[in-house]
């Protein structure tokens, strides 16, 4: 089409031009895809967090611990949901944690004092329900008014609902809390209905279930991610089919093998049946669907770069199964009361020094600029600080660490060091020789099966021994068995809408297959009643095994946040109006009217948790919620979003509670000093945002 | 699509221009914004308002977009009159005015912007995310950018893609009349010269194109009409074949005045 003399009807609007082909175009594999949603950094730390535990706490894992943590996370994955919506449209509100606690003393108030002696409960949640209402719309209009920072004026609301409470309750009441609250009229009909109590005890085929499920659903999601790499062929291979046919049988049989037998050598057996099983069910529909590799730029020699990563690699693996030999694994002392007493300060010197040569390090540009007085003066203080400093992390570190803790941990990075170097040596020599990428993908999957015997032989614990060992395994399994596919077939480099529509479609389903097994292994006990008797006469601890229906609201209030941010023209407004508020009005967003909203939306989730609390424990302290403010922003955070606004996803906010809720039931039941929970918490928190931030990095790099 | 079927109804009237400004003045108490401005915006033809700082370019946009209303002359769109309150009669008459701010959330992918505030909706809740994606990848396409992945935040996009997105957005949504506030001034000459070519892709879609800069440079190559602007007066309206290359640049560089300058400081 030239410029000149176009007229407006009679031009081809309809139809585009053809557009060159950008060489910067690249199709992005399923995994980046993967990595670039805000809330993957959120997903990484809670399961960091729950295998750390898992490992690390004496109870963690069982039911009633995971009923524990869920408990403790839910309020706050509720407030969280809400508190992320608005971070993500571009505003705070401090007034959010005092809100719980108001609007919880407002329903024992209304319920015991209102007309002389109170009202139905009913009535007094839905008055509190329409305040909390009020409160939020009062802050959105403050903030769109004034244009004040929201941080002022739910700063000003917080200390207004505060000392409204205080006052009111001391007046009505006497004294700084409501009591018996669950005594009044309606209380027995809405905590039933509302804040229910589900006790669980007991459930036969319980693993059966878990297993099944989490097998089917890794599956499907692993079919998901092949479906979206490689070109399908035109028709279906038959010799892939009836491989597929036998892989399954072979790998259904060897599972069930494993399951009924009990002898070492019919276990080795069955696991060698189930493994090839496994290999021949992913590699056999790899063969009947896609369309196999020329063999072309296959054979490559191995790059030098790739040859020192793997050495590099091999050779941490290695040192990783040596670790266990130094330390005595029945050793649970903390590390520092196990060293001499000589080794201290010398530990403590080390430290010191470590904090003074960063200091120095971080300084020495300036120093190099210019030799004022002021610069050395500026670099003593700071050194100081941060000698004084690492030393005591260092101390706290050592004090809260026990040795099998500090064994585990050398463990897992020496062994993480050497398979990521492995796997990055992978990467490199996959560029020029499909061949010894093969190689070193099964040298990957050979080191996992050595490091899952090291755990075996090592391992105190039944489910290091069992459990641990079987997840490596099957983790080795899967490497060995994608190096194959992936040698074997032609990978994809353009967009496949059919192809990738169902892969997606897959991983969704297999994921929510895995999720659904792993709640009903972690809520179920398999303690029959009559062996829970058995544990309690033999000194055992048997927990109670109650779900709160606190745990249903945050997943209901968590999904419909979720899908009103991802799916809705409201969630497009949020992100708008957080990331550009005038631009969002230029083209028409009512930025006014969805900052109104979200506050409301926030006051009136206070007031759900609020309710909840009231019901559920029937008491409320005037300053309950106070300070809570800041564990929903820090969730929020932890979960991807932005502290500017325009960026962040629900999902990771209600990730972000379970973190925090697991770092804190999970520190109970280790052997730690419980004191310690909050320097952990903090470590958490530091790390789960670095993660974040690094991943997206690194995967908004590679467009 | 809606963009078509408006033209095709406004081409049927071809005795007026899609927009014709005749003598506007506007005058701000006792300051002289703008005084007799004239010149016409054709479909399909891009009108280029040249001038320095101060010359009243800013002004005249926000007149032609209905941020100001003129103090005296004549507005018509098609030959009739028209009278805006507000940049939303405009808008609604198919006006539109890309700004240099664009408009545009940084984070927000490219087709959650491309839609952003009119977002096509199915049972009134869910957001019909397949076909706006499809649309504006085809958009832009239109425009000659090949998106590699219509999910990436518009941040990640390079200036001049950023301006094609907000420019495909006008279009899409039945624009009949582009205002372009210096689309090229924070760019490199590279860039620059991509949204010269979407500018004249715009036009050859059936837009009238009002491109505003202070840079004869990036006038000329897409021009069909120059006016220029000094001090609020208009220094003439010229077709394409009215005004040589060399002139427009003279006349544009301030032209007498611009010869004593040189006579004065020496340059050669």
């Amino acid at each position: 089409m030239t410029a000149t003399d176009v007229r407006i009807g009679d031009e081809p609007v309809a139809e585009p031009p053809p557009i060159p082909s950008d060489e910067r175009i690249s199709h992005r594999g399923p995994m980046r895809r993967w990595l670039v949603s805000p809330e993957i950094g959120a997903l990484i730390g809670a399961v960091i967090v729950w295998a750390f535990f898992w490992g690390n706490g004496q109870t963690f894992g069982e039911a009633d611990t995971t009923l524990n943590w869920l408990d403790v996370a839910a309020p706050t994955g509720i407030m969280a949901t809400a508190v992320a919506l608005l971070m993500i449209g571009g505003e705070f509100d401090l007034s959010s944690g005092v809100m719980t606690g108001a609007t919880a003393i407002q329903i024992g108030l209304f319920s015991r004092y209102f007309m002389g002696d109170g009202v139905n409960i009913g009535w007094a949640i839905g008055s509190a329900f329409l305040a909390a209402a009020a409160v939020g719309w009062f802050n959105g209009y403050m903030v769109n008014k004034t244009g004040l920072p929201s941080f002022i004026v739910t700063l000003a609301s917080f200390f207004t609902l505060r000392g409204v409470m205080l006052v009111i309750s001391k007046r009505l009441v006497g004294k700084v809390q409501v009591d018996q609250i669950a005594d009044q009229d309606g209380a027995g009909f809405f905590k039933s209905w509302i804040a229910h109590e589900w006790k669980f005890t007991e459930f036969g085929i319980r693993d059966n279930l878990f297993l099944a499920l989490v097998f089917a659903g890794s599956a499907a999601f692993i079919y998901g991610l092949l479906e979206q790499s490689f070109v399908r062929r035109a028709s279906i291979n038959p010799v892939g089919a009836g491989l597929t046919v036998v892989g399954l049988a072979a790998a259904i049989g060897g599972f069930c093998g494993l399951l009924w037998t009990d002898g070492l050598g019919q276990n080795a057996l069955f696991g060698v049946i189930a493994g090839v099983g496994v290999v021949l069910a992913i590699v056999g529909p790899a063969l009947a669907r896609w369309k196999a590799r020329g063999s072309d730029a296959g054979a490559g020699a191995l790059p030098p770069e790739a040859a020192r990563r793997l050495g590099l690699g091999v050779g941490l693996v290695a040192l990783a199964c040596l670790t266990p030999i130094p330390f005595d694994r029945r050793q649970s002392m903390a590390i520092l009361t196990w060293t001499s007493s000589g080794l201290r300060p010398v530990i403590a010197t080390i430290a010191a020094l470590a904090g003074i040569g960063l200091a120095v390090r971080a300084m020495l540009p300036e120093l190099r600029g210019d030799r004022k007085a002021s610069s050395w003066g500026k670099l003593s203080a700071f050194s100081i600080y941060s000698g004084l400093l690492v030393m005591t992390m260092a101390i706290c570190f050592l004090q809260l660490t026990t040795v099998q803790a500090l064994r585990a941990m050398g463990m897992l990075v020496l062994a993480g060091g050497g398979l990521t170097f492995m796997m990055i040596a992978r990467g490199i020599a996959g560029k020029t020789s499909k061949r010894w990428q093969l190689y070193i993908g099964l040298l990957v999957s050979v080191a996992v099966v050595v490091l899952a015997f090291v755990v075996r032989a090592d391992s105190g614990t039944v489910r290091f021994r069992t459990g641990m060992f079987a997840a490596m395994m099957i983790g080795a399994i899967a490497i060995a068995a994608n190096s194959l596919v992936e040698f074997l077939m032609e990978k994809r480099e353009h967009a496949d809408a059919v192809a990738d529509r169902l892969g997606k479609l897959l991983q969704l389903g297999g994921f929510i297959a895995a999720f659904v097994g792993l709640i009903i292994r972690l809520v179920w006990s398999n303690l029959t009643p009559e062996h829970a008797a058995e544990v309690k006469a033999a000194g055992g601890s048997v927990g109670q095994n109650v779900l709160r229906q606190t745990v249903v609201w945050w997943l209901i209030v968590a999904a419909i946040g979720s899908y009103v941010l991802v799916k809705t023209r409201w969630g497009n407004w949020i992100f708008a109006v957080g990331g550009n508020k005038d631009a969002a009005r230029a083209v028409g967003v009512p930025a006014g009217q969805v900052k109104v909203g979200l506050f409301v939306t926030v006051s009136l989730c206070g007031c759900l948790a609020g309710t909840l609390i009231a019901l559920r424990y029937g008491t409320v302290q005037a300053n309950q919620g106070t300070g809570l403010e800041f564990e929903y922003i820090i969730a929020a955070v932890v979960g991807g979003c932005l502290l500017t606004g325009g960026y962040g996803s629900v999902i990771g906010a209600a990730l972000g509670s379970a973190i925090m809720a697991v770092s804190v039931v999970g520190v109970q039941t280790t052997r730690w000093n419980s004191d310690g929970r909050f320097a952990f918490l903090g470590g958490v928190l530091l790390l789960a945002v670095l993660v974040n931030n690094f991943i997206r990095k690194k995967a908004q790099e590679a467009r | 699509m809606t963009v078509t079927e408006e033209n095709k109804a406004g081409v049927d009237d071809k005795e007026h221009a899609l927009l014709e400004l005749r003598n506007i003045c506007k005058y701000f108490g006792n300051v002289t914004a703008l005084e007799n401005i004239t010149t016409r915006v054709e479909a399909g033809k891009v009108t280029c308002v040249l001038g320095d700082n101060g010359a009243g370019k800013s002004t005249f946009i926000k007149i032609l977009s209905g941020v100001h209303q003129p103090s005296s002359g004549e507005y018509t769109m098609y030959g009739s009159p028209v009278h805006f309150n507000n940049p939303r009669d405009a808008r609604n008459a198919g006006i539109a005015a890309v700004f240099q701010d664009l408009a545009l959330a940084p984070l927000l992918s490219i087709w959650r912007n491309f839609f952003l505030g009119v977002e096509p909706m199915r049972g009134g809740i869910l957001m019909r995310s397949a076909f706006m994606k499809k649309t504006a990848k085809e958009e832009m396409a239109k425009m000659g950018i090949d998106l590699r992945d219509v999910d990436q935040p518009v941040g990640t996009l390079s200036g001049g893609e950023r301006q094609s997105v907000a420019i495909a957005r006008a279009v899409y949504f039945g624009a009949r009349v582009l205002i372009l506030d210096e689309p090229t001034s924070a760019l490199g000459v590279k860039q620059s010269g991509v949204v010269l070519k979407y500018t004249r892709a715009a036009a050859d879609r059936g837009l009238g194109v009002i491109f505003i800069t202070h840079n004869p440079n990036h006038a000329i190559p897409v021009g069909d009409r120059f006016l220029l602007l000094n001090r609020g007066h208009s220094l003439g309206d010229f077709a394409k074949n009215e005004i040589s290359r060399t002139e427009l640049t003279r006349l544009m560089a301030g032209g007498a005045e611009l010869e004593q300058l040189e006579h004065e400081i020496g340059i050669r």
